[in-house]
């Protein structure tokens, strides 16, 4: 699985990071970096929660 | 389109003073009938169940809002062209010059001003002791952080409330309350025509959308719709927020111990504020094509009440959806919307309630209130007057 970033939809709120720290970080900067693409079967629940608290729809998985 | 479409339908009034007063059985038997509802007084269905609400939100291109997001056709030809009422690729132009002064990278830096004001407005409130919760907190924040942060001239001023309220209001069903606000949203629009951006203050978030329209990313007919949007939108849903935190608080003081022993738990529990009485019930969309919602069909054309306030309550989300519970922190509620048109404010209007609250829970044990006075508005809810009383911390 991996997760992707729809980078002209992703405003920084930075819910998702919070969510998936191991996947997903936002950088002092305070723009969204992703930490590792490939979405690990332990870090699964992590990238769909991070799916679900993203207000913007910015984040979608695919297999 | 004639008669009434196949499907399951209620006759059911949204927009009664009862039913505005408390609108939630209403949303609750919607709930309990059907993923989604045809209201034949509205010619409008409504879908009331979170996981159908949050669905249509994330799918713009079978939910459109290019035919506006009221229940009747003046006000959405009027509202033509603003942000709430444009698809991509329109949108998306649109909101990046929103978002280049409202993402949460852009407004960092007004995190110290905004706690600065938030403790100048509690402190004396406090010391006073009785104060309107209303008039005297939640209005008078967000009004002037964000009349500053657009760089609106000072005269003027006093009206932008009033029509802001009016703005939302007259998007609802044809009839007199519809009459009374349409003419007020008009005035908002010619005052707004008339500000003229050499008059909004150098660097405001109201002159960078003259700028952008200068440098050619939007059209010129595009600013005012764009100052509305700051304007209608930045105000009574914030201001609905804060006061609404103050009641809920004063009627569960042990949810406000908790906040006062951890404050880690504001952003959850202002989160929790805007759950339980989100602040704006509804938009519309109008569907595409023919869609399926939850196995039920709608056909093209069907315009589609979306009950945010209904799906933050849903029982199939949310545990004993009805208790206001700081420690649930729903931050997949949907108060501000979800995906495309997701509040693009929220940033802010979460700074403001963070700050405030932050203020209170510095200062007050206890807020005792007098009975509240309900603001009649047909698409927000909140209140007009809630005298308080606090117990200052010790
Ligand atoms: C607690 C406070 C607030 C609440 C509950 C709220 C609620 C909402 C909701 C429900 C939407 C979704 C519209 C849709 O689905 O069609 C929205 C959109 C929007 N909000 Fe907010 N809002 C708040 C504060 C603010 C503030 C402070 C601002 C700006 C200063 C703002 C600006 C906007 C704008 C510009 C949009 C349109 C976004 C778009 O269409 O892409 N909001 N808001
Ligand atoms: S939650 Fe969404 S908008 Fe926020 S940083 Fe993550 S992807 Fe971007």
């Amino acid at each position: 699985m991996r997760i992707i970033v729809d980078e002209t939809r992703c405003e920084g709120y930075g819910f998702c990071a919070e969510a998936a720290p191991h996947l997903l970080e936002l950088d002092d900067e305070g723009e969204l970096t992703v930490l590792s693409e490939q979405v690990a079967p332990d870090e699964a629940a992590n990238a769909e929660a991070a799916v679900r608290v993203c207000p913007v729809a910015a984040l979608r998985l695919q297999s | 389109m004639t008669g009434i479409p196949d499907g399951p339908s209620l006759d059911l009034d949204l927009f009664s003073d009862d039913a505005l007063t408390d609108p939630f059985p209403g949303y609750q038997l919607i709930r309990d009938t059907a993923p989604a509802v045809y209201l034949p007084r509205y010619r409008s269905w409504a879908m009331g169940r979170y996981a159908d609400v949050r669905a249509a939100l994330g799918d713009w291109e079978s939910f459109s809002s290019a035919q506006g997001i009221g229940l009747n056709d003046l006000a959405n030809a009027a509202t033509q062209g603003m942000i709430i009422a444009t698809d991509p690729p329109e949108h998306d132009k649109l909101r990046n010059v929103l978002a280049a002064r409202l993402s949460p990278k852009a407004i960092r830096n007004l995190k110290a001003d905004i706690e600065r004001r938030a403790d100048e407005l509690v402190e004396p409130l406090v010391r006073q002791g009785s104060f309107d919760a209303v008039g005297d907190l939640a209005r008078a924040f967000p009004i002037s952080i964000v009349l500053d942060l657009i760089g609106l001239p000072q005269d003027g001023r006093d009206k932008v409330l009033g029509w802001a309220d009016a703005a939302f209001s007259a998007s609802g069903p044809p009839g007199p309350r519809t009459d009374a606000a349409f003419p007020l949203l008009q005035d908002q629009l010619a005052y707004l025509s008339s500000v003229q951006p050499d008059q909004l203050t150098p660097g405001s978030m109201g002159r960078a959308i003259y700028d952008a329209a200068a440098a050619g990313e939007i059209r010129q007919e595009s600013c005012v719709p764009l100052m509305s949007a700051y304007v209608t939108a930045g105000l009574d849903t914030t201001i609905n927020a804060i006061s609404n935190a103050v009641w809920y608080f004063a009627r569960d003081p042990e949810q406000w111990d908790l906040v006062r022993a951890d404050h880690s738990l504001i952003p959850g529990a202002f989160n929790e504020v805007l759950r339980i009485e989100a602040p704006v019930q509804f938009f519309c969309r109008v569907a595409t094509r023919d869609v399926e919602v939850d196995g039920q069909r709608l056909a093209a054309g069907s315009r589609v009440m979306m009950l945010y306030a209904s799906a933050n309550r849903d029982e199939r989300k949310w545990q004993d959806p009805d208790r206001f519970d700081v420690t649930r922190n729903p931050v997949d509620h949907l108060a501000f919307g979800y995906g495309m048109h997701g509040c693009a404010g929220q940033g802010l209007a979460r700074l403001e309630g963070h700050s405030i609250l932050g203020a209170l829970a510095r200062r007050v044990e206890r807020f005792e209130v007098g009975t509240p006075v309900r603001r009649i508005n047909q698409l927000i809810r909140g209140l007009d007057g809630l005298p308080t009383t606090v117990v200052p911390a010790a």
